[in-house]
């Protein structure tokens, strides 16, 4: 064992397991933390009803706040409220505070779905139609209707989600899986990010880089953003005019160069240093790897849908995300954007739906049959859904 | 799922390497693990306390439990129920609870065991006594001491066995102390210098020589702009620009010109409280604007002020005072003893801002001062003086243009019919609300409305009209006492939004019969203008379009004419109005109404009616005032007397010019008091809508008094906080300058000094520099040159493998110190090394490139930052890191890659890390393969001569030292392959030295592309990463 790998590990990761106190980062530790080195950390508080599985997971985000009740939720009493006002439901409001976009309105007339919902499955979930794909594996999901949100803003919203806080500041849900559970390989970053093409609206909500950052941990415990256009990792590439051997000579003589700074000095950083950089170098092959998908059949690839060979789409994001999982990246997480409708939900949630519903699908077939499901964590959702009452006039037509 | 803020502190507190001897320490060694184990339940939270018991009190400590078992009898662990709880079989007594999940390790237990045996000494958090100067301690190889310092160092090295290091060599030290002063490399030329001067003060002649650069207030400024979260957007949302860069200018001249601290720390937070506050005190209050706001649409605008406040006094207990005043916004403290009320009385202080709380995404967020340059205030003055004159000009007597405004009036009068009266008011005959509304006719015949207020409204009003070829209606909606805020509404906010007018005449003997009056126009006196709410929607027959009488922001009545298309009424009938609101908006209705009827039309005649009246008058009946009003609107619009249109057109073009000069300079944020100070309450749970009691303002009871003479605000909490009596304040500002030197504090959570936080390694050595620090005059440049001074800092940083198993953190400093550049510094050196640095100090920030599309990838469709544009130009492009702009959601790569903060919260205390992502950005950034390429071109140019020789002085310029002969040889050897295969590739060397075009004049393609290889390498190289 190495001394200095040890020491950095135990000023990080046991003294974490051995303070933390309950809170979403234990939770989250303790579903994802093989059971094995629960048992090891000295003083992991509680363990779930469970035996956690889940080694790894994959965010599906949808940014912008997607229609629950057009989606997932069915609730058909909404047909009997049509037009009625929710300010004469106090007892359905209960006081809940709403946003000024709508709280000046003289009404707030509620409006159901349009879309049609049916059972599926074993058990018998009602899926919106805009769903198909999910419908057919609605037996392997299992649906939270009761999430709640205190923020009414998407900024706040979104960073409560991905960070635990309204305000900036704190790390997010993937830098504290890097940060307590560490690295399952040497050749790609633990926690990933990607922020795929998206086909509504074009006037999307923001997404903020805190949203995968690292606040007060050690940088590298934050979300590297896997780009679909230039380096898919940022200065991946030799410049032009510096090849492969080329890079190589140039690190040869660094590392012997470095070694003897080591050898002077002894500064273990030194020598970290060097693994760094080698597994920079690594990086250059690793990740062109990974971003090539001609070795992938032609049946996964149409399992994806048409859009799987356009890259930064959402499909080829989901594709890349399985590749990831399976080189053993500890955290995948998706950015989708262009969510946030509004009043245009009749005609733009279509677009978002066909975007994500078969790729997710695929997705979740893929790792399936890769028996990769068994130990990977899927998550679909956003910051906050929306209300049954409309904006301004009825204009959920 | 709830997170609670117990998180945050959780992660800070890293193990401390233990260095326990034989006496036990209550500070040091008991009182962590009671914070850790025992405060929750046990210590200054009221609401959680269990049992009244608590432990972070002494009288408590050593008083009676519940159960009458004395908690702690010194001398005697046995007759102790603490320790006796603490070792205890029965799950229901033992403490911690196992339901807690927390354990109080058997080592931990022998600690506390020991303490009470030895007569359980209690002491008070070390951090809440003020602190007083230590002796010096003695040590036995005094020749080693330079300055006190040494001697709190060595005393405790001597203590642990262990050997302080050699001083570095020469170029080390240079290097070193030239990256911690000015954050920059020293040239080979003050290498040399240095190398060269024998004489026993040429370190501190170095010092001194750094200390005087324009450099080092920018490299100081960095750590502090870090700590204050300094960025150049808002941060939320949007993510808007926001300018603010003169606030960081003067940060980097308060360093410059070694501002004490005590007043660097005033003027920030009070600097717009001083008497006579000057523009810089004022630009220094920027520190309170540098939170991130939001302007969302849907924000509650009492909820984001809440947010705004809180993360104000949450950074000055951060910054200010190493205090965790978060976890007090929702509840009493759990660790330190701070409640929930001293929160809300120091949010008392700064939660008076003269300004909206949402930014209205725009870059002037009120209260905000402009900053013109010098040029630009010179240009202002002389624009200032052409207007006056041309004001003189245009006010003197113009006897050619006041017989020109007799013609007119004359002309004016007979266009005009009648000289009576030209409206009848309508006495209302009929009169009802749809709504439910009572509507009630007062003596100047308008209508109140009262009682049932509806959502929507429409009133009905009916009235006789003489015979006559009438032609506009006259609407007036009047303010009164009884409506919303004295307004002209009824809604909340007393705003208006009429969506239909219209009218209609019937015969008296067939009143049931109405004919609707086509109405060609509308004017109003005013129409809302952000948003489509013009008074012709008002007549667009659409019952969702309105006009808007911006009631929120105007308290006062409202005019507006309403033009038929041809003359009505001609035979004495009867008038219909209806006036509709059903808009949206709910109750946004008028309050009170009257109308009239004229046979004139206002609007065609293009004399306002408030000038008709007046020409109306005889002009011998005129008063001065009216005179004076119709003077001026001739002059301003009617006449056309050459000599006077041309003054009037230059006048207007000077002031325009004003504008536009006033648009272009640049403005910062800053602190503006409101004239009365808002409430301030408890909020339950830190929710902004939960109020409860009331607050004063007042500064936390434990750390220190507030004296009578101190004003109660901004400016009296600079005062307590820099007062001889404060704990913390020195003590917190030695603490992170000592950490920007020595890589960790000596207390080395430096964001946190209460319980939960690290006890101090040196804890005397702190006070020492806290006491010096404030009796020295808060002398900021003279405590960086004690610290640099000190034998311990010039210290070699070889690691041997006895001082790292005994020390591998270095927290007793036996060695110097050493550790990687920070972000800037490594950019910085870049830009140094190869001579492309441009040394422009301040300014507005600068774009260099950046990969594209990292904004867009996050950006807002809408936002005025989603597109990343670089800029052009060595004064741009080639500036210090320090002025690159941060888009706080979007932080420049090189920034965050090598672990610097967002912005968008506070950072005391950086990460420091070693990642494949940094490497990859060395290797390749393309602003490291530019320094590369000039470092190579440089070298090149300045040394004639063999590859030896080039190599050398290259290696020189990057670590400051001559390479020894394996080293000489790598390099040698690795620049003869690289020249081989670039001159087997030229095409790869021209890509390479050339990648936009031409490569420079009279370059050897293939040996610059070889030597800039080589300087890649050495940008790479450990020792030119990390301070050695």
């Amino acid at each position: 064992m190495d001394p200095i790998h040890e020491y950095g590990q135990a000023l990080t990761r046991r003294h974490f397991f051995g303070q933390t106190s309950l809170g979403l980062g234990t939770a989250a530790l303790a579903s994802l933390l093989p059971a094995q080195a629960a048992r090891g950390a000295d003083g992991i508080p509680s363990v779930p009803h469970f035996a956690p599985k889940a080694k790894r997971a994959i965010y599906l985000f949808m940014a912008g706040a997607p229609s629950q009740i057009d989606l997932l939720d069915y609730k058909p009493k909404l047909n009997d409220l049509f037009q009625k006002d929710l300010r004469t439901m106090p007892d359905v409001q209960k006081g809940q505070r709403i946003t000024t976009m709508t709280s000046g309105q003289s009404s707030l007339p509620i409006a159901p779905s349009k879309f049609k919902f049916t059972q599926h499955g074993k058990s018998g979930a009602w899926v919106s139609e805009l769903l198909p794909y999910h419908a057919r594996m609605v037996d392997d999901l299992a649906i939270v209707k009761t999430v709640h949100t205190e923020a009414i803003n998407h900024d706040p919203a979104i960073t409560y989600i991905c960070t635990g806080h309204q305000l900036p500041g704190r790390p997010s849900l993937g830098s504290w899986l890097s940060y307590g559970l560490g690295s399952m390989n040497d050749n790609l970053p633990s926690f990933v990010v990607m922020t795929p093409s998206w086909s509504g609206r074009q006037t999307a909500q923001a997404l903020y880089n805190r949203l995968w950052g690292s606040a007060f941990f050690p940088s590298s415990h934050q979300g590297v953003s896997l780009r679909s256009k230039g380096d898919p990792v940022l200065f991946l590439s030799n410049p032009e005019g510096i090849d492969r051997d080329t890079r190589r000579r140039m690190l040869d003589r660094l590392t012997r160069l470095n070694q003897q700074t080591f050898e002077n000095l002894g500064d273990p950083e030194t020598r970290s240093r060097i693994d760094q950089a080698e597994m920079a170098f690594r990086m250059q092959a690793s990740v062109p790897d990974l971003m090539d998908i001609s070795g992938e059949s032609k049946s996964v690839l149409e399992s994806y849908g048409p859009d799987v060979n356009t890259p930064g789409t959402f499909a080829s994001s989901c594709l890349l995300a399985r590749r990831m999982i399976e080189r053993d990246v500890r955290f995948v997480q998706l950015f989708h954007r262009g969510w946030d409708q509004h009043g245009n939900i009749a005609k733009d949630l279509v677009n978002q739906t066909r975007d994500v519903d078969q790729p997710a699908w695929a997705l979740i077939q893929d790792l399936n049959r890769t028996g990769l499901l068994d130990d990977t964590l899927v998550v679909w959702g956003g910051e906050f859904g929306r209300t049954v009452y409309c904006q301004g006039g009825l204009t959920r037509d | 799922m709830q997170i609670r803020c117990d998180l945050l502190v959780i992660l800070v507190t890293f193990a401390v390497p233990s260095f326990a001897d034989d006496a036990i320490d209550f500070n040091r060694d008991i009182r962590p693990i009671l914070s850790d184990n025992c405060f929750a339940c046990h210590g200054p939270d009221e609401g959680k306390r269990e049992s009244g018991l608590r432990l972070d009190l002494k009288p408590n400590m050593f008083g009676k439990a519940d159960s009458d078992e004395t908690i702690v009898v010194p001398g005697k662990p046995g007759d102790s129920e603490l320790y006796r709880r603490l070792i205890s079989d029965d799950p229901d007594t033992r403490m911690p609870p196992p339901a807690s999940t927390k354990v109080i390790k058997p080592e931990q237990r022998e600690l506390i065991r020991k303490w009470i045996e030895q007569g359980a000494v209690w002491q008070d958090h070390w951090a809440y006594q003020p602190p007083v100067r230590p002796e010096l301690p003695e040590v036995k190889q005094a020749d080693r001491v330079r300055n006190p310092i040494d001697r709190f160092i060595l005393a405790r090295l001597e203590k642990q066995g262990l050997t302080p290091s050699e001083q570095a060599d020469k170029a080390t030290l240079i290097r070193r102390v030239t990256f911690d002063l000015t954050g920059l490399p020293p040239t080979i030329q003050e290498i040399d210098y240095f190398l060269s001067d024998d004489s026993p003060d040429a370190y501190e002649k170095v010092v001194d020589r750094l200390l005087q650069s324009p450099r080092y207030g920018e490299h100081m400024a960095r750590f502090w702009l870090d700590a204050v979260r300094y960025g150049d957007t808002h941060g939320l949302h949007l993510d808007n620009y926001r300018e603010i860069w003169p606030y960081r200018d003067w940060v980097i001249q308060a360093f410059n010109d070694n501002m004490p601290f005590d007043q660097f720390a005033t003027e920030q937070l009070a600097g717009d409280l001083l008497e006579n506050a000057t523009r810089d005190q004022k630009i220094a209050t920027g520190y309170i604007r540098c939170n991130v706001s939001t302007s969302e649409g849907g924000s509650i605008s009492e909820e984001v002020y809440v947010r705004n406040v809180v993360d104000r006094v949450v950074n000055f207990g951060t910054v200010f005072m190493g205090t965790t005043f978060d976890c007090t916004r929702c509840h009493d403290h759990k660790f330190d003893p701070l409640t929930q009320h001293d929160f809300y009385s120091l949010f008392a202080y700064f939660n008076s801002i003269d300004g909206s709380p949402l930014d209205g995404n725009k870059k002037d967020h009120e209260p905000v001062l402009p900053v013109p340059d010098a040029e630009q205030e010179q240009q202002l003055t002389e624009l200032n003086e052409r207007i006056a004159a041309l004001q003189k000009t245009i006010n003197q007597p113009w006897p050619e243009v006041d017989a020109e405004q007799i013609a007119w009036e004359r002309k004016v009068l007979d266009n005009t019919p009648g000289d009576k009266e030209p409206w009848t008011v309508l006495i209302p005959r009929e009169y009802r609300s749809a709504g439910g509304a009572d509507l009630k006719l007062l003596d100047d015949n308008s209508l109140l409305a009262s009682g049932t207020n509806p959502a929507k409204e429409t009133y009905e009003i009916i009235g006789t009209i003489d015979s006559a070829k009438w032609q506009t209606i006259r609407l007036e909606g009047l303010i009164d006492p009884s409506l919303t805020s004295g307004g002209a509404g009824r809604s909340a906010n007393s705003n208006v939004v009429l969506t239909e007018f219209e009218a209609y005449v019937a015969s008296p003997d067939k009143p049931e019969e109405w004919t609707r009056i086509p109405i060609r126009e509308g004017w109003a006196d005013h129409e809302q203008g952000d948003g489509n709410f013009k008074i012709a929607n008002a007549l667009d027959g659409k019952p969702d379009t309105g006009w808007a009488i911006e009631g929120h922001a105007k308290k006062e009545n409202r005019l507006a004419y309403f033009l038929a298309e041809k003359p009505f009424g001609e035979q004495s009938s009867l008038l219909k109005v209806v006036l509709k609101h059903e808009s949206v908006y709910a109750q946004h209705q008028f309050g009170r109404v009257r109308l009239s009827v004229s046979e004139s039309n206002p609007i065609g005649a293009n004399v306002p009616e408030e000038f008709l009246a007046i020409i109306k008058l005889d002009p011998e009946k005129r008063n001065e005032e009216q005179s004076g009003k119709l003077r001026k609107h001739f002059r301003e619009t009617v006449t056309q007397t050459a000599g006077y249109v041309e003054t009037r057109t230059r006048l207007a073009e000077a002031q325009k010019s004003k504008t536009d000069l006033e648009q272009k300079i640049p403005t910062t944020l800053v602190m503006k008091e409101l004239a009365e100070p808002r409430k301030s309450f408890i909020l339950n749970r830190g929710e902004y809508d939960q109020q409860k009691d009331e607050v004063p303002r007042q500064t936390p009871a434990r750390f220190s008094p507030f004296k009578e003479e101190w004003p109660n605000n901004r400016l009296g909490l600079a005062k307590w906080l820099v007062s001889e009596e404060h704990p913390l304040t020195a003590r917190v500002a030695v603490n992170r300058m000592w950490q920007q030197v020595f890589g960790m504090g000596i207390v080395k959570t430096s964001e946190d000094f209460g319980s939960q936080g690290e006890p101090p390694s040196h804890p005397q050595l702190l006070d020492w520099l806290a006491v010096e620090f404030r009796e020295s005059g808060w002398d900021m440049k003279s405590f960086m040159k004690t610290l640099v001074m000190s034998g311990t800092y010039r210290q070699s940083s070889k690691i041997t493998p006895e001082l790292f198993q005994k020390d591998p953190a270095n927290r007793l400093l036996a060695r110097g110190p050493r550790f990687r550049l920070d972000a800037e510094m490594l950019r910085d050196q870049a830009l140094a090394v190869s001579g492309l640095l441009h040394e422009k100090l301040g300014g507005p920030s600068v774009k260099p490139p950046q990969p594209v599309g990292l904004w867009s990838a996050v950006g807002y469709s809408g936002s005025n930052t989603v597109k990343f544009v670089a800029d052009e130009g060595d004064d741009k492009i080639h500036r210090r890191t320090l002025y690159t702009f941060i888009k706080r959601t979007a932080p420049p790569p090189q920034m965050g890659t090598f672990d610097a903060p967002s912005r968008e919260a506070t950072c005391v205390r950086r990460e420091r890390t070693n990642t494949p992502l940094q490497a990859l950005l060395l290797f390749n950034d393309p602003q490291y393969i530019e320094a590369a390429r000039a470092l190579a071109q440089r070298t090149l140019n300045d040394v004639a001569g063999d590859s030896a020789a080039r190599a050398s002085h290259m290696f020189r310029l990057c670590t400051g030292r001559v390479p020894n002969e394996t080293e000489l040889a790598e390099l040698v050897e690795g620049l003869t392959l690289d020249l081989q295969h670039y001159t087997d590739h030229p095409e790869a060397a021209q890509q390479l030295v050339a990648p936009n075009g031409e490569p420079p004049a009279g370059a050897n393609v293939p040996e610059l592309a070889a030597w800039t290889m080589t300087a890649n390498l050495m940008l790479n190289l450990d020792e030119v990463v990390n301070k050695n």
